[in-house]
């Protein structure tokens, strides 16, 4: 036993050092691999070329930005973290309050033309913190429309819908005209994105403070707008993922998600003409409108530099340059990299013009919240399970589940 | 003669092990539900019994209760049944019994959270084979039926997203999959019956199948029937591979498929409620443990072992 025990230790020792010396492992995370398997097999040859002695190792992807931050919770408790990880861009805050991911600045610091790098201050400043940069933005969507225009045409409608009222005056019109499915609205995707979308259209935080603003005025003319919405255009249940390949099969007119899934959708989607419009508002255009997407944070638990500076060197490089180019050509995601933007894509948004519809609304960002607390992630869950009861028709009265909510969410809080 | 310590050996490691690996982290999980321990956190506050105040007085939990009771109640009956049925059938063939055995038991084989993804390509709303084929029938006679006539005139039923169908379509999956073993099972126990209790059941005037098996074979199966409806109904509570695949978030349109199983597994892991998470991990423990010391006791008094 002893003898086993020594032999093994000594090929332990023999190959250990080894290999390390060949090459650095960055043990990397994300989520949505149906989005970003394809960005990353374009990213890694490019990188590869350029740091031959890195190698990045993946891990199993995350299914949601939830389950991405609770793997990073439970891989800290139990003390195998990753080097780099992609979260949610409303999932950061719980992991600096943590002390899970580490401060970006010491690296910053070291590189000279850092700002003219040109990330886009609004969305660097999703990821700081007490300023100082945990999270450098990898992709950032806003909410749009799809529009199957034969569909529509089908439907007898020729203008694509700016206003909420006239997205049910078109089902309608639609609906009479045979088509059996005029629209998804994209109420189940992840982190109550579309609840904060109605909010931030009517200039309103969801979050104020360590307040959920839930029985506000505008948070019961957003309840009522979806009930109008699901009503008015008869909206089946639909799994999300199930909705999106309905939308590429050429069955559903009108759907409404993030611009994220452009590429995905436009891979496999069926003989029609599609065109992304923006996202319809309440009364007029929106005012605000909340940003998707994740960002790289370090959680790298690793004290040796040689294996940080090789972590902050691939998360440089998917954030910025040709790296963050390639999240623009392959999904349907913004880079937050305005080099990446204005430079290398300079004809691509021409080329891609459905693409375009996002970066115009632009303007518009505004920071996609976090429910504070332990219980965020039950909050996320109360709420969906609320609009999901105005979906399949158990709640029909929105002040009534408006103050469910509130009472239900207010004592999550505490 | 002198006192020898060899028993306390023999069973030490037995002991040992039961206590590492099933009493100690119950007691863990015990302990944890009267906390609000949240995962990544270093300290948790003691709360008492609020955990399992929260579980009886929220409408979720209710819904747990009813979505995990009507899957037991449905599939328990049906595949236990089912899996007699078919062990019957073949053990009754005189060819073609192995092959039909492999057909009823590929679904017990096959990995469930593979097969889910199949069924749920299968059920899509609009492309899935099911959907697809119930359109068939439109502009034919069959649309006289209600049924028909509704699916053709918009839609056929959203087998996964309607809050009506859901847990029915889950159950019937359930059921798919689990009948095949009690088929096995069942065969084990149709071979155990001696030939000659159905000679003597026939001279005493048992003429019809029915009466035999009535008589003799379903008398003699009471052994198997007992561990059979065990194991199914402790199955069936513990089902949650579909559940998961099908609805990661949120168990269901309107709860209606919140199992026990997925709720311990939303509250402890996705939302790294630690203290819900066991609370209601406890309730099920007591749910098993309570049900199956009532099973034992209702059937073990009408056994007969042979």
């Amino acid at each position: 036993m002893k003898a086993l025990l020594t032999t093994v230790a000594v090929v332990g020792l023999l190959s250990g050092p080894a290999l390390a010396e060949d090459k650095i492992v960055v043990e990397f995370g994300y989520p949505y691999s149906h989005l970003f398997d394809v960005t990353y097999e374009r990213i890694l040859p490019k990188f590869y070329a350029e740091n031959p002695n890195i190698e990045i190792k993946f891990r199993a992807t995350y299914e949601s930005y939830e389950d991405g931050t609770n793997t990073i919770l439970r891989e800290a408790v139990a003390g195998n973290l990753p080097d780099v990880t992609m979260q949610g861009l409303n999932r950061q805050a719980i992991l600096v309050e943590k002390g899970i991911a580490r401060s970006l600045e010491p690296f910053i610091a070291e590189e000279a033309a850092f700002e003219k790098d040109g990330y886009h201050k609004a969305m660097l400043d999703l990821g700081t913190f007490e300023n100082q940069v945990y999270g450098l933005p990898f992709s950032v969507s806003l909410p749009v429309g799809y529009y199957n225009m034969d569909v529509l045409k089908a439907g007898g409608i020729d203008k694509l819908p700016q206003t909420w009222d006239e997205v049910v005056a078109a089902c309608e019109t639609m609906q009479a005209n045979g088509v059996r499915n005029p629209v998804f609205w994209g109420w189940n995707i992840t982190g109550n994105w579309f609840l904060q979308a109605l909010m931030w259209t009517q200039e309103k935080p969801t979050v104020e403070g360590t307040k959920v603003s839930l029985d506000s005025a505008e948070a019961l003319t957003s309840l009522e707008t979806m009930k109008k919405i699901f009503r008015g255009c008869e909206m089946q249940n639909l799994e999300w993922k199930a909705a999106l390949s309905s939308f590429s099969a050429g069955e559903i007119g009108m759907m409404f998600w993030s611009t994220s899934a452009l590429g995905a959708v436009e891979r496999s989607q069926g003989d029609f003409e599609l065109k992304t419009g923006p996202f319809p508002g309440i009364e007029g255009t929106p005012k605000g409108l909340p940003a998707g997407g994740n960002s790289a944070m370090l959680v790298s638990t690793s004290e040796d530099p040689a294996e940080l500076e090789a972590a902050w060197k691939w998360l440089k490089f998917i954030t910025s340059g040709e790296g963050a180019a390639d999240v623009a050509r392959t999904t349907g995601y913004m880079p937050p990299n305005k080099a990446a933007n204005e430079i290398i894509l300079a004809d691509f948004y021409q080329q891609n013009p459905n693409k375009q519809t996002a970066v115009d609304q632009l303007p518009l960002l505004r920071e996609w919240q976090a429910y504070p607390g332990d219980n965020g992630l039950a909050i996320t869950q109360v709420i969906y399970d609320g609009i999901e009861g105005i979906v399949v028709g158990d709640h029909d009265d929105m002040t009534e589940l408006q103050e469910e909510l509130s009472e239900e969410v207010g004592d999550l809080l505490n | 003669m002198p006192r020898s310590f060899a028993h306390i050996w023999f069973v030490a490691p037995a002991v040992v092990l039961m206590i590492v690996i099933l009493i100690a982290p119950i007691l863990v999980a015990a302990t944890l539900s009267f906390t609000d321990y949240s995962l990544g956190n270093t300290t948790a506050d003691w709360i008492g019994w609020k955990n399992y105040d929260r579980i009886v007085s929220r409408s979720s939990f209710q819904k747990m209760f009813v979505a995990t009771f009507t899957y037991v109640a449905v599939v328990v009956p049906l595949a236990v049944g089912l899996g007699l049925g078919a062990a019957l059938l073949i053990n009754s063939l005189q060819r073609f019994g192995d092959f039909y055995k492999t057909i009823y038991f590929l679904p017990v084989m096959a990995a469930l959270l593979a097969m889910a993804i199949v069924w749920e390509f299968t059920l899509h709303p609009t492309v899935g084979l099911v959907n697809e084929t119930l359109a068939m029938s439109c502009g034919t006679a069959l649309e006289a039926i209600p049924f028909f006539a509704q699916g053709c005139a918009r839609n056929f039923p959203l087998w996964l997203g309607d809050k009506d169908y859901a847990i029915w379509t889950v159950a019937f999956i359930g059921v798919w999959q689990g009948f095949g073993f009690n088929m096995v099972l069942y065969l084990a126990g149709l071979t155990s019956v001696p030939r000659e209790l159905y000679h003597a059941a026939e001279m005493d005037g048992a003429r019809s199948g029915w009466e035999r098996f009535r008589l003799v074979t379903w008398p003699m199966l009471g052994p198997t029937t007992v561990f059979v409806v065990t194991i199914t109904c402790i199955r069936s509570f513990q089902v949650f591979d579909t559940v998961e695949a099908f609805y990661p978030q949120g168990g269901g349109p309107s709860k209606s498929v919140y199992v026990m199983m997925f709720a311990i597994f939303e509250k402890g892991i996705q939302q790294n409620l630690m203290g819900l998470g066991s609370a209601v991990t406890i309730i099920f423990l007591v749910f098993v443990l309570f049900l199956t010391l009532i099973q034992r006791w209702l059937i073990e008094r009408r056994v007969h072992y042979a």
